[in-house]
């Protein structure tokens, strides 16, 4: 009987090289940690507080404003910007442009921990957090509302990004044979993600459809599901250029050195999509400005805030990418990206808080916990990251290579 | 009864269709923009090969 004690003595193996990889890895003070453990601390004693006293003792929620800055911008922002990952896996597996495929595991990665920790921030804002199986289990469910959607959409999705980001941890744990198979199916689920991102995207938009009365009507439109799919598709695609900058000069040890000197290239070819996706958004919101005579709103406050959306974080952005590519200048590059990440940060918190129910004679403001448990959720998802690239081989060549 | 101006741009969705007109030919320039030689001036940062 050889084959009991081989097994044990792998997985004692396993449960090693585990633990081995669990453990930090120095520098240990840098300007990063010292920053954002402080507020994972702080973010955490918050949410203690949330649970035990409810939403009423950490946020400015009221019966008036149900939604505030956690589904505003963890949710409703978080999923726009994480819209790279179906956008780099369509052109990369669908449309077969292998220039990109060096970024596909880095985008994917962050995609599905954006999913994890801004979707999974929804369980924060939920007054009864157990009640989010409710869709998943169709107890007490509209089947026709778009909640029900948008949550099928999420878990699916995430489930998807693990599938076509498993191999990586397959490789990392050394399983040849179990990379090989799960690398087999990572098309079907590349298909299916890119699938479900474009439904739960403009279904994030659907759900305004249904608050007409509710939104100030420069940014209430019809077409508010094609605006946010169009949007995502730029917003993720200058995060992708944003965090691949970063990376490259925080984490330029774990990446590997043909994969540093075709980022240029990258982040250039990048930024074409992009700007044909502000294009055809700037398009659309003239559209809707046209259809619905919004000029005669644009004489007060309101008008110069969404001028400044319109016109300051999009198409100037929008300008600024197209300018870059066609002189390959990635500086210009990178700060058209953070302008039109701005923009549609702007754009949702608009839909969401900002000029939502602007008529309230007392309107919401998030209160410093909301704010400091979002930074929490921020930093602890670049913690996770960070762990992940510098483990497993996700910007590196593959051992079985 | 109703009147219906076939001169009303608005009624008619013509301002739709002219801007339809207008990105489509727009969307032509903007690839031309892009693929137009001589784009490129050496010695600048983040200039590509």
């Amino acid at each position: 009987m050889p084959e009991k004690p081989q097994l044990s003595r792998e997985a004692i193996r396993f449960v090693r090289f585990i633990v081995s990889e669990m453990k930090p890895k120095p520098p240990y003070f840098t300007a990063f940690n010292l920053i954002t453990v402080p507020i994972v601390l702080l973010g955490m004693g918050i949410l203690v507080l949330r649970f035990a006293k409810g939403l009423g003792a950490v946020t400015n929620l009221s019966q008036d404003f149900p939604w505030g800055f956690w589904i505003g911008f963890d949710v409703i922002t978080g999923v726009a910007l994480a819209g790279g990952a179906y956008c780099i896996t369509f052109i990369v597996y669908v449309m077969r442009v292998e220039k990109y495929h060096s970024i596909v595991n880095v985008t994917v990665l962050n995609g599905f921990l954006a999913y994890v920790f801004y979707a999974g921030a929804l369980t924060l804002d939920l007054g009864r957090p157990w009640n989010i199986i409710n869709p998943i289990i169709g107890n007490s469910f509209g089947f026709n509302s778009v909640l029900f959607l948008v949550a099928w959409h999420f878990m699916l999705y995430m489930a998807a990004e693990f599938l076509e980001f498993s191999p990586v941890i397959a490789d990392w744990l050394g399983w040849r044979r179990v990379k090989k198979w799960l690398s087999a199916i990572t098309l079907g689920a590349v298909i299916f993600g890119i699938t479900l991102s474009t439904l739960h995207q403009s279904g994030l938009g659907a759900l305004f459809l249904m608050a007409k009365p509710k939104i100030h009507p420069l940014w209430y439109s019809e077409f508010i599901p094609i605006l946010f799919f169009t949007s995502s598709i730029f917003a993720g695609l200058c995060m992708v250029i944003v965090e691949g900058t970063l990376t490259h000069r925080v984490l330029k040890d774990h990446i590997d050195p043909d994969h540093h000197a075709s980022h240029d290239e990258i982040i250039i070819g990048l930024a074409k999509f992009a700007s044909i996706a502000v294009f055809v958004y700037y398009f659309f919101k003239l559209l809707t400005f046209l259809h619905g005579k919004q000029w005669t709103m644009l004489g007060d406050f309101w008008g110069f805030w969404y001028a400044l959306e319109v016109g300051g974080l999009v198409l100037i952005p929008g300008a600024m990418l197209a300018f870059g590519v066609r002189h390959r200048n990635v500086e210009i590059i990178r700060m058209g990206s953070v302008l039109a990440i701005l923009g549609v940060i702007l754009n949702r918190l608009n839909l969401s808080v900002i000029a939502f129910k602007w008529y309230a004679p007392v309107h919401y403001y998030p209160s410093w916990q909301e704010i400091v448990v979002t930074l929490m959720v921020i930093s602890v998802e670049i913690w996770v990251f960070r762990w992940v690239v510098s483990r497993m081989p996700v910007m590196r060549k593959s051992r079985f290579q | 009864m109703e009147t219906y101006y076939y001169v009303n741009i608005f009624e008619t969705k013509g301002l739709e269709y002219l801007l339809l007109m207008a990105f489509l030919v727009l969307l032509v320039l903007l690839f031309r923009y892009f693929n137009a030689p001589g784009s490129t001036k050496p010695g600048r940062k983040g200039w590509g090969p």
